[in-house]
């Protein structure tokens, strides 16, 4: 029924596109930007591979159209890294082996970047009570709550230096 | 399975008189989008498919919510996380900061709206359970007016509701129960993220050794959320209001509901857990009205 111009803002940077407007916002970030660290498993909501951050709160891009993301914030994975640098949370997921195929990641790093955000200082419950709408088929999930754990402290010190 | 949507057209009012002019204009072809949870999902299967979708969105008021002593009123686009975060420890609506509790994905709660849980009108909806108990009322808008439906007389069956193809839900209003009142929610669940085998919310107010009001609403046991009256009743006239009364109505509400056998549960095993989760929900809201 005709394409429609939307302005997206994503990693702090606006794009002007044209899209459909039954596109979800997990296929526009994959393929009109090209941005294909966000993943896509179940498209139903169980599986948070696709999560994002929108406003700084972690939701699905499966089931989020991309025209409703209009004028909000949007983070993803690619976002996370500055200047070369790997965010600590990235870090402690490779140091931490909390990852083992790799599908899970992007979801659970944005999920626990969302955390993390808002609770410097998380128990690991709170961890796991944040992702737990993120499913991982391979780690047992011991380790990405290590990670997480981990990566908190990596940031308070980071910001202590 | 496909797994783009067909197209559609799509709206964005900016008050809710312009949206229901689009749902009147454009019915029985056009569907409401709230964060689209659930409709995206159906959309993709094939089970929904639209020509028009109108959000909810951009109409400015819809995430205002309002608690105060004679109730507790919230506009259609509040999220479950917004009301998970305002009843966070505050037992006053418990078995409705239970119920949103209970659904694990934080992502879903972050978008996904109450009303658009309501609206979806499953029977298993923790949330319709929880409301139904603490007699909530819907207000909703159409082309020709406003009006107030209680949220007992909301459903009609399997995903139908009383909602004209013109009509959007505005607002839920939750009455704020008086003193000696207590609510709560239970659900049985396979794994934590699966739908409800059964739940059950409760409603209580204590006048000294009796009970002077109750509600027992129960979930997934038929084609709606339906009442425990049997079971209210016996309470009403138990004298004094006490476990054993408690047990006797946990009793008479599970033969009083007639479930079915399906995917999640048998119609035997449902009954059998109305039972125990009614006696656990009324002792929970007991323990909360007297404390
Ligand atoms: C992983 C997952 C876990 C879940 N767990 C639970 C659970 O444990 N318990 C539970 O009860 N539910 C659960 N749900 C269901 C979830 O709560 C609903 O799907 C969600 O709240 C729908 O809200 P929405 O804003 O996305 O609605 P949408 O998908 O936008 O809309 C849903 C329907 O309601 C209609 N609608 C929406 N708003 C209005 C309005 N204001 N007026 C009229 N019609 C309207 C739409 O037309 C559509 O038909 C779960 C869902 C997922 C994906
Ligand atoms: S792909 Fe979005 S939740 Fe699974
Ligand atoms: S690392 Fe493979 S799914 Fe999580």
């Amino acid at each position: 029924m005709g394409e429609q111009r939307i302005t997206l803002n994503v990693n702090g940077r606006d794009y002007d596109i044209s899209i459909e407007p039954d596109m979800v916002l997990a296929d526009v970030l994959r393929e009109k930007l090209d941005l294909t660290g966000t993943k896509v498993s179940c498209r139903e909501g169980e599986c948070g591979a696709c999560t994002i951050l929108m406003d700084g709160k972690a939701c699905l891009s499966c089931l989020t159209l991309a025209v409703q993301a209009q004028g909000k914030k949007i983070v993803t994975i690619e976002g996370l890294a500055e200047k070369g640098q790997l965010h600590p949370i990235q870090k402690a997921f490779i140091n931490h082996g909390a990852i083992q195929c790799g599908y899970c990641t992007p979801g659970m790093i944005m999920s626990a970047k969302a955390l993390l955000d808002e609770n410097p200082n998380p128990t690991p419950d709170e961890v796991k009570t944040a992702l737990s709408g993120n499913l991982c088929r391979c780690t047992g999930y011991v380790k990405i709550v290590d990670a997480v754990m981990a990566a908190a402290d990596d940031m308070k010190r980071g910001e202590n230096k | 399975m496909a797994y783009s949507l067909k197209s559609f057209e799509y709206f964005e009012p900016s008050t809710i008189e312009e949206a229901t002019r689009l749902l009147s204009t454009y019915q029985p072809k056009a569907k409401v989008i709230a964060a689209g949870v659930d409709l995206i999902s159906r959309m993709r299967h094939r089970k929904i498919e639209p020509q028009y979708v109108v959000s909810l969105m951009n109409i400015p008021g819809l995430t205002d919510i309002e608690n105060d002593e004679e109730s507790l009123r919230f506009g259609s686009m509040t999220t479950l996380m917004s009301l998970e975060l305002l009843l966070k420890g505050d037992k006053t609506y418990a078995a409705l900061y239970e119920a949103i509790h209970n659904l694990s994905s934080v992502q879903v709660k972050n978008t996904a709206t109450l009303v658009g849980n309501l609206c979806v009108a499953t029977p298993a909806s923790d949330m319709s359970s929880a409301l139904c108990a603490l007699n909530a009322k819907l207000k909703i808008a159409g082309t020709s007016g406003e009006r107030i439906v209680p949220i007992d007389e909301f459903y009609l069956d399997v995903g139908k509701t009383v909602l004209q193809p013109d009509e959007i839900v505005t607002q839920v209003i939750v009455p704020r129960p008086g003193s000696h009142s207590g609510n709560a929610f239970y659900n049985l669940l396979r794994v934590k993220c699966d739908v409800a085998k059964v739940n059950v919310s409760v409603s209580l107010t204590l006048d000294n050794d009796r009970c002077q009001e109750v509600r027992i609403a129960l979930g997934a046991v038929a084609p709606t959320i339906v009442r425990a009256k049997q079971a209210e009743e016996k309470l009403l006239k138990s004298n004094p209001f006490d476990e054993k009364a408690i047990v006797e109505a946990a009793q008479t509400a599970s033969t009083e509901v007639k479930p079915i056998t399906d995917i999640r549960s048998t119609a035997e095993y449902r009954q059998e857990m109305v039972k125990v989760l009614v006696k656990r929900a009324l002792e929970k809201a007991w323990t909360r009205a007297r404390e």
